[in-house]
Parts: structure tokens; C-alpha cells; sequence
């Protein structure tokens, strides 16, 4: 059942529109229990693979990236592991390894990765290699779409340069119809904010005006009968994408925060790859501030292209800016295995994992941050997901592809540990369980199965259920 | 109802010539059920809607081009891209220069295959984007009514009654706004608008409350955010477009923006539905300083010119390799293709074969330039026996090279895909590394590496994709030229086939002359104007029209400028399609 949260907090004698956030949310004021807050979906996704054991033409690499041991997360068990540095979180972890994508022929390791990650479905055309799309929506769009109030769609953020598979490449609508990004973190926060209660009458009624016309215009039109089915869907999108003004509530950062963000958000389009992860991280305030007021149940963070190939990531021993991502995990200088061999390039690798891994924690910081009157945390309310597109670097593996899940959903999953399931468990089967996770739920209210290509097994995987 | 063929088809139908003559050894062409969910992938037709405000009717063929050229079947909303948006704005209120707003709109999504960002059908409007159109809206009527001077430039002035001069204004900036003179109805409710406003701007006079919120309703209609063709009436085999939707064709193409007062009047004046009258519009159009943006912006996407930043020397090996080897590269692209178009009036030939282009004294350095070069841009002449047009421009070798090596591979399948429209599918997953040189030259490594007998890189490579890469052997990774390869002699010789016809070259100057003598490529080039006027996949209905002009490129260098006029008095610009799409 869908929240109407504003009546919860209302109910609760809760906060006015110009309320900042975090006073509508502080466990002395705030009345209502952890209902107040349903559980959401937050996807951060890398790319290239992770530094893990392997052969390559260059020489074997050891583990960096995989816990030692299977079971209980500790700090043993990721000593030396990027894991590492989620060292605060290994009791709210779940770790899943073995987890395996499908060999659809998109003719292309990394279209193969980023467009079935999310999607868990093959190519629109097969054998396009760089020009493919997903043939299938998303399980970020379709928790945003069942679960959101009054249809929103989900958030979708990126930071980065355009590149490979065009940039924002990894949510869809539907099959072939890939969403836009949100690329700077002021235009993601500013589609939540509130207004300001003195303001508001005066707004609304003269967004009203214009909605109101502007939707006699809209209907007009779709009722034309000359309007392809194409034609007419991208009108609907537009028609249903227009909003009166409403009184959002706790959507809003303190001033102090807004500052902070807009701080960090410059280097959203930038190559550096510090300044790429800072305005992620702010995309990551925004992210935990949408799921908390409830402005939209799953959010998706995306960082750099389809091969990351622009990015440069600094070396946490020398401080200098490594090569390219893309060039990294091909352990060469160049975007195919053609280049020179970059000298310890796995071990560069691993730094690159454990920039993400501290970005992750960074989101797992900004969600713990909000504790609800329950005692519970909004961290523990839903699930975040770090995910890759590929399971390693050169080989851009579909197999072994890193799903770390922090969070729990209220105790819907596991926490707290590490496993690996055999050699057969399919990625379709993951996403359904994090989409039931999420709050998704069949006709019956039972779990959904039915997410990705039918020609995979998808049912909920039970030994990563609580 | 001919079956419509796909895009990949009809390159199909191009390359399938070349196995007449050169055996194409099995290379995967692709060729499938569609490509992609785009609008360019119609099946049936639906029945035809009730008649539109259609211009004069005339059947193809009649007046413009010949009746074989038919509109394949189009969308009827193109929303206005991010630049479109900006670019009308800016004309709409007479601003003096662009308002920015637009940078706070989220970026429309790439969409596999299609090499422009003007793909009409995918072109939407989300909650993200129509928050930022709401908030824009309101952030231009209030800066247009808040500047005395900006709204004198669209209000008409007071003549003491305040409902005639409220519908005078709806009148003059409705047209302009929604490209077409309003219906009554619209009229109307945007006239009653004036009666609201008041009461909903604190301190305003009514006037220009009624102004500043017929601003922000304007701004938000689909009318305005989407160039709608509602024309339905057939005449023959298609649907004659109405002069203000020819008009806003018309500008949308060659200024990417909204018709100017000259373009307006001749829409009034009814006289769009003539060729001439349209070529007349277009030369002096392409005069207009505005042409010059867009023509730019279509090479930058023809040539990838964004990927010229990826330059990245490796500084063991190019030392001297300017830091800002990406941005050199672009300058010199975008002055010399400006040159040739409408300074030299230059046609396809002259962009493949051109030796003059622009230098500063990093660039000449490149280049082997001897004299004194400043840090502007200046025209120069390049050895013709080393430099031929755009192929041996900086920007396309430092785009498609290793760190360390020209990257033949990469040169051979952009030449072949983009320039000659061959379809070429993208290689198996899992292929090996290409090995250290050990004592080859470039050449040679990549030859033993692709053009092993039995594996399944042979048949591309050694038919397409090698033979278009090789001659390029001779320019280095910064773009500089070469005899000495690993301390062997370059050999950019190559054997390609083009045309049906197997022709050897010498290197990339023999080469790029080829390629200008080919109707392959200037059938090739048209089709990305095509892409690029229409922002649709290109059709089967393309296929006569882009043989036809491809052929007159070829034989008589067509200018660039004239392609575009070939563009716009086609059947396809003036008309619509009988068929709608699904």
C-alpha cells in the first residue's frame, strides 16, 4: 500500500513547508514510527570490473576485492580487500558473490554489463556492439513507477564525462527508450525542494492557471488521430509529467547543506576523477534526502560512461591521477589490449575499488545519518546496492559481477554477510529479490518473479533472505 | 503497402555491390530485424485523420524534386532540442544574447546508432525536464516584464484600451511562439488570461501582469515546446505541408531556431508551397550567420569531433605532444570546414581533398610547416604530396590512435562506416590482445593479429576494414607524418573496394582522392544530411533522393551550400508521407 506521507506527518502535528529537513526528522520532535519511511532502492554502479583473482595475458593477479572467507563479515575477512574501507557497515552488509549476467549478444563487454545490469535483459538488435540498447525497463523505473506517489518517476543521477554507450546508459523506460540523467546535483535537489509558505498561494494558483490551460492543450492534442503510438506515448510521459505546485514538505535541505552540495558539485562533467566523486557524493545527499521525505522509493547513481574511459582516478600512494579507468582494467594504454602495459595495473585497479568503496560508504554515512523515532535507521529502511557492471577487467567477465547490499530493508535480507552461491546463480534472480526488497509485490502480494528476460530463472533467491 | 526496409537494409543495399567484386569473406554485416526502437521502423499505415491545414497542393514531382522521391513517414512532434529551445527564446523576446537557462535542462539521452542528438522520436518530456521548462518559463516572463526596454520589444503600446491591446499581443506573439497564427479559441483563453493575472502578481500593473503570465502559459505549451505538423489533406502521393510548417522546417534546419519576420511573412503570404520561393528563403537564410553554427554542429557530429579529446600521447613516446593536442585538433577542424563550405563554396571533394586548412605554430610544428607561425589561427597550405582534406587533418588521426601507435583498426572502420555508410557489426566478445610489435613494423602486427585464415576477424578485416586503415600508416599518433615505423618503412599501400570496384592506393593522399570520386561516400555524406535535417533514421524513401544528389556531388563537386538546397525544395522537406507511422 502506497504511504501518502504528507497526511502521516500532518497527522503528527509535523512540519511546515519552511521547515528545514533535519528538524522534521529530529527523533525529539518527529512522532511516527519507521512507517514513516518505506523501503526504497538506492543502485550505485561502477564499471570495469573489480581487482579480484585472476589469470590475465600479463601474469596472474591475486584477490583484492572479495572477502577471504564466506560467512560473517569481519574486518579479517576484508583486511587488505577494498571491502575494507566499509569497515563501519560490515554488520549491515550482504555481500554476494557468484552472481553471474547473461551472455546476450550485445557484441560488447561493456554494453553487455551496463545495459543488462539493471535491466537483466539482452539487446534491442543483437551484435551492435557500442550502438545497443536494453530491450526491457528497469528495476529502478519499475520500483518508481509501481511504488511512487502519484506516478514519480525514480531518480536517476549521473556524474561524469559522456563516452562509451553514450553516457547515462544503465536505467530504461522501457526496451530501447533509455532515461536522461540528472548530471548536476542542484537540478536533482531542486526538483524536491519546497516552497516557501509565504510564496506558495500565490505560485500555485498561478501554476494552476497555466496547468490548466497547458493540459486543455494536451488533451487536444492526444486526441488527434494521426498520432503514431510513438507519438502519443512520449505525450503521455509529458502530459503526466505535468505538476501543480505542490506543498512538499521536509524535501528540503538546511542552508547549510545546500551550500555544501553546491560546493561539491562543480566537478560533475569533470575527468578528475575527485572531482567526479564529489559530485557523486553530493548526487548521494540528494539520494538520501529523496528516499527519506519520500519523494521517490529508488534512486540510481551512475558514475562515468559505459566504460568509464575518461575518468582518472588518483593513486592513493603517490597521489598522482593514474591513467584512464577503461585503460586500467585493460591493464594497457588504450581503450582496447593494444596499448603499452601500465606497470601494476591490477593494484591500480584495486584503488579505484576502494574509491568507490569509500563512496558507498559515504552514501551509507548520509542515509545512517537519519535516525527515526523507532529507534530504527533509515540506513536499516531500505537497500543500497553498489553493483558493476562487469566482474573483472580485462576479461569485462559477465560472471562473478560484485553486488553489495547494504541496508536490510527492514529485515527482509540478510546482513552482516558474505556469500556465494555456486556457479549458477543468475543476476535476473538478484534483481527480483532487490526489487522485493524495494516493496515490490506480485498480484498475489507475494514476491515479484518477473522481472527481466523470461527466458532467465528470476524467482527471489532465499538464502539471501533474513 | 511496400514493405518499409530498416536502416541496416538499406546499407545493405549499398555494400551488398561490393560482392560482386571484392569477397567479403563472411563479414557479419548485421543486417537484422530493425535497428532499434526508432521512429524510422514503420509497418502498416493508419488511416488518415481529418484534413490540416495543408498548404497548396501540388504532386510530387511537379515542383521540386522528381516524383520518385517520396517523405517516408515522420513523426509529427519534434520537441525543440536544448539548443533549439535557447536559440528561440533568445529570437522570441530579441534578447541580445542567449538566456543560459537551458544549461540547467538534463541532458537528452544518446541513443544507439543514430549519430546526431536531434532524434526526433526520442526527444521527450520527463518530470525532471518539464520541472526545469516550469521553472525557465516562469524565470523568463518575469525577467522580460521586469526589463522596460525588453518588453516594449513585444508589447504593443497603449492606445488607452487595455482587452484590444491584450489581444493584440496574444495575436503578434502567439504566431511567433507557436510558429503559426493562433485559432480563436486559443486567442481566447489566452486572453482571458489577462483578466486572472492581476491577482496573481502583487505590485504589477494588469497589463503587464497578463503579459508575464501569457509568457509563462506560452512557454509551457506543447505548442511552443514542440514543432507540431498537423497537415493531413493528400494531394497524390503525399501530404503538401502547410507554409508555416515549411517555415519552421525551414529555420529549424538551417538556423535551429524559430522563422525570422521575412520567413513569417512569406508564410502569410502563402508562398512557401513553391520550390523556388523555398530556395530563395534557404540562400539567404545561409548567409545568415546562424547557418554557420549549425553546419558546424552537424560536422562535429559526423566527425565525433568530441572524441578529438581523447588525444593522449604517450609523453615516453611524444614528448613534445602540445597538452592541448584535443583542442588544436578541434579549432583547425571547425575553421577549415567553415572555409570550405561557405567561404571556398566547396562541395564533399573539397573536404576529402583540400591541403589548405588552419595553423598556429603548435599545429604548423605538426604539420612540418616551415615559417613563422603566431599562437591564432591562420590559413595555410600543406604539402599536397602528404596532406589530403579532412582525413589527414589533425583531428581524426589523434582521435583514432593507441598512446603509442596509429590505431589502423579504428581509422579503417570510421572511414568505413562513416564515410562510405558500410555497415560493419562490432567484433566478438573475448577477442585477444593485439601482441607486442617484436620487431614488426605497426603494419604488420595488426595484420598477423586480424587476417589469420579461419578466424572470425578475417573476413572484416581484410575486406574493409584493414584496406581503410593502412594508408594512414604514414601519420603518427600526434597526427605528424611518417616513413619510418619501428625502424621499417611504412607501407600504406591498400587495395579497397568501392563502388563495386577494387582500386589500389598508394597511401591516405591516393585514398582520400578515391573516396572524393566515390558516389558511394557523397551518397554517403547526403545521408547524414538527411539524418540530420529530418532527426530520423534515414528511410527507405531516402534511398532515390541521396543516389540521385550523391551522383551530382560526385560528378560536379556540388557545394555543400547546394546539398542543402537539394535538402529543402526536396518532396521530402515540402511534404509529408501519406503513411503514418504505427
Amino acid at each position: 500500500m502506497k504511504m501518502h506521507r504528507r497526511q502521516v506527518l500532518r497527522g503528527i502535528g509535523g512540519a511546515t513547508v519552511a521547515l528545514p529537513f533535519l528538524e522534521a526528522f529530529s527523533p525529539r520532535k518527529a512522532k511516527a514510527g519507521s512507517e514513516i519511511v518505506p523501503p526504497y532502492a538506492i543502485f550505485f554502479r561502477q564499471a570495469n570490473g573489480v581487482a579480484c583473482v585472476q589469470d590475465t595475458e600479463l601474469g596472474a593477479e591475486p584477490e583484492r576485492f572479495w572477502p577471504s572467507a564466506q560467512g560473517a563479515l569481519t574486518a579479517e575477512t576484508v583486511a587488505g580487500r577494498a571491502l575494507e574501507e566499509l569497515g563501519t557497515y560490515l554488520d549491515r552488509l550482504l555481500v554476494v558473490g557468484g552472481v553471474n549476467m547473461e551472455d546476450f549478444n550485445y557484441a560488447d563487454g561493456h554494453a553487455r554489463g551496463a545495459l543488462q545490469l539493471l535491466t537483466a535483459r539482452g539487446p534491442t538488435v543483437e551484435g551492435v556492439g557500442g550502438d545497443s540498447e536494453a530491450a526491457g525497463e528497469s528495476i529502478d523505473h519499475r520500483i518508481g513507477r509501481e511504488l511512487n506517489l502519484d506516478g514519480r518517476e525514480s531518480l536517476f543521477l549521473f556524474a561524469g564525462m559522456d563516452g562509451w554507450l553514450g553516457g547515462p546508459c544503465i536505467t530504461y523506460r522501457d526496451a530501447g527508450q533509455r532515461r536522461a540523467a540528472i548530471r548536476d546535483p542542484k537540478q536533482g535537489y531542486m526538483g524536491m525542494m519546497g516552497i516557501d509558505a509565504t510564496q506558495f498561494e500565490a505560485l500555485a494558483a498561478r501554476q494552476q492557471s497555466v496547468n490548466d490551460l497547458v493540459r486543455g492543450q494536451m488533451t487536444s492534442l492526444l486526441a488527434s488521430p494521426e498520432l503514431s503510438a510513438a507519438d502519443r506515448q512520449r505525450l503521455d510521459l509529458h502530459f503526466t509529467s505535468i505538476r501543480d505546485l505542490e506543498n512538499s514538505l521536509s524535501c528540503n535541505f538546511t542552508v547549510e547543506q545546500q551550500m555544501l552540495i553546491d560546493g561539491m558539485s562543480p566537478g560533475y562533467e569533470s575527468d578528475d576523477g575527485d572531482a567526479v566523486l564529489e559530485a557523486v557524493k553530493a548526487h548521494m545527499h540528494v539520494a538520501a534526502l529523496a528516499v527519506a521525505c519520500g519523494y521517490t522509493r529508488s534512486v540510481t547513481i551512475q558514475v562515468s560512461s559505459g566504460n568509464d574511459g575518461s575518468t582518472r582516478y588518483r593513486n592513493f600512494d603517490s597521489g598522482e591521477l593514474m591513467e584512464n579507468f577503461h585503460f586500467l582494467s585493460h591493464r594497457r594504454a588504450s581503450h582496447d589490449a593494444s596499448g603499452s602495459i601500465i606497470e601494476n595495473s591490477d593494484l591500480l585497479h584495486h584503488h579505484v575499488d576502494r574509491h568507490f568503496a569509500q563512496t558507498f560508504a559515504y552514501l551509507l554515512d548520509r542515509l545512517a545519518e537519519y535516525d527515526l523515532p523507532d529507534g530504527s535507521n533509515l540506513l536499516d529502511c531500505g537497500v543500497s546496492v553498489w553493483c558493476n557492471d562487469n566482474g573483472n577487467g580485462p576479461g569485462h567477465s559477465s560472471r562473478n559481477c560484485p553486488f553489495v547490499i547494504a541496508g536490510g530493508a527492514s529485515g527482509f535480507l540478510r546482513q552482516g554477510q558474505f556469500l556465494h552461491l555456486g556457479d549458477e546463480l543468475t543476476h535476473a534472480r538478484v534483481l527480483n529479490t532487490i526489487g522485493s526488497a524495494a516493496g515490490l509485490r506480485n498480484a498475489q502480494g507475494g514476491n515479484i518473479d518477473d522481472f527481466g528476460d523470461p527466458s532467465l530463472p528470476r524467482t527471489v533467491v532465499d538464502e539471501l533472505l533474513a | 503497402m511496400r514493405a518499409r526496409k530498416t536502416h541496416r537494409q538499406l546499407e545493405w543495399s549499398l555494400t551488398a555491390t561490393l560482392a560482386l567484386v571484392a569477397p567479403l569473406g563472411g563479414c557479419y554485416t548485421g543486417v537484422g530485424d530493425g535497428a532499434g526502437a526508432s521512429a524510422g521502423d514503420a509497418g502498416e499505415a493508419g488511416e488518415a485523420g481529418e484534413a490540416g491545414d495543408a498548404g497548396d497542393a501540388g504532386d510530387a514531382g511537379e515542383d521540386g524534386g522528381p516524383a520518385n522521391e517520396l517523405p517516408a513517414p515522420t513523426t509529427r512532434l519534434y520537441r525543440l532540442t536544448h539548443s533549439q529551445w535557447e536559440n528561440t527564446i533568445q529570437d522570441l523576446f530579441y534578447l541580445p544574447e542567449p538566456t543560459g537557462l537551458s544549461a540547467d535542462f538534463r541532458t537528452d539521452p544518446s541513443i544507439g546508432g543514430f549519430v546526431f542528438d536531434n532524434n526526433a522520436a526520442t526527444l521527450e518530456v520527463d518530470q525532471v525536464l518539464w520541472q526545469s521548462y516550469q521553472r525557465a518559463a516562469v524565470q523568463v516572463a518575469e525577467m522580460i516584464t521586469a526589463d522596460p526596454s525588453l518588453l516594449a520589444a513585444i508589447a504593443p503600446p497603449d492606445a488607452g484600451d487595455a482587452n484590444a491591446r491584450a489581444q493584440q499581443f496574444v495575436a503578434e506573439m502567439g504566431v511567433r511562439a507557436y510558429r503559426r497564427p493562433l485559432t480563436t479559441p486559443e486567442t481566447d483563453e489566452l486572453v482571458a488570461l489577462f483578466d486572472a493575472a492581476p491577482a496573481l502578481y502583487e505590485g504589477v500593473d494588469p497589463f503587464t501582469a497578463g503579459v508575464r503570465l501569457a509568457i509563462e502559459t506560452v512557454l509551457q505549451s506543447p505548442h511552443f515546446l514542440y514543432r507540431i505538423e498537423t497537415s493531413t489533406e493528400t494531394s497524390g502521393d503525399v501530404i503538401p505541408l502547410g507554409d508555416y510548417e515549411v517555415a519552421a522546417r525551414l529555420s529549424y534546419f538551417l538556423w535551429n531556431s524559430m522563422p525570422d519576420g521575412e520567413l513569417f511573412d512569406a508564410a502569410a503570404d502563402a508562398s512557401l508551397g513553391d520550390a523556388d520561393a523555398i530556395e530563395d528563403q534557404a540562400r539567404r537564410m545561409l548567409v545568415d550567420i546562424r547557418s554557420r553554427a549549425v553546419v558546424e554542429h552537424f560536422h562535429d557530429q559526423v566527425f565525433e569531433v568530441e572524441r578529438f579529446q581523447n588525444a593522449a600521447p604517450s609523453a615516453a613516446f611524444y614528448p613534445d605532444a602540445p597538452e592541448n593536442l584535443g583542442d588544436l585538433a578541434t579549432e583547425e577542424h571547425r575553421r577549415f570546414i567553415e572555409d570550405v563550405v561557405f567561404e571556398r563554396a566547396g562541395g564533399v571533394s573539397d573536404l576529402l581533398t583540400s591541403n589548405e586548412t588552419f595553423v598556429n605554430d603548435e599545429v604548423a610544428r605538426i604539420y612540418g610547416l616551415e615559417g613563422t607561425y603566431g599562437a591564432e589561427f591562420e590559413k595555410a597550405t600543406l604539402d599536397p604530396a602528404q596532406r589530403s582534406g579532412i582525413l589527414t587533418q589533425l583531428g581524426f588521426l589523434v582521435a583514432n590512435s593507441t598512446t603509442a601507435n596509429p590505431d589502423p583498426i579504428h581509422r579503417g572502420v570510421f572511414v568505413a562506416k562513416r564515410l562510405a555508410c558500410m555497415n560493419i557489426a562490432a567484433p566478438p566478445d573475448g577477442v585477444p590482445p593485439l601482441p607486442p610489435s617484436e620487431g614488426r613494423s605497426n603494419r604488420q602486427a595488426v595484420e598477423d593479429h586480424t587476417e589469420q585464415p579461419g578466424t572470425s576477424c578475417v573476413g572484416c578485416h581484410s575486406t574493409i576494414i584493414n584496406p581503410f586503415g593502412f594508408p594512414f600508416e604514414n601519420y603518427d599518433v600526434v597526427g605528424a607524418w611518417r616513413l619510418d615505423d619501428n625502424g621499417m618503412a611504412v607501407d600504406a599501400t591498400s587495395t579497397i573496394a568501392l563502388d563495386g570496384n577494387e582500386i589500389a592506393v598508394t597511401n591516405a593522399v591516393d585514398l582520400a582522392q578515391a573516396l572524393a570520386a566515390s558516389p558511394t561516400v557523397h551518397a554517403c555524406y547526403m545521408q547524414h544530411w538527411i539524418e540530420f535535417a529530418f532527426g530520423r533514421p534515414l528511410a527507405e524513401e531516402d534511398e532515390a533522393f541521396t543516389t540521385r544528389v550523391g551522383e551530382e556531388s560526385t560528378s560536379g563537386n556540388m557545394p555543400v551550400v547546394d546539398l542543402l538546397i537539394e535538402i529543402v525544395t526536396s518532396n521530402a522537406f515540402r511534404n509529408r508521407a501519406t503513411q503514418e507511422l504505427p
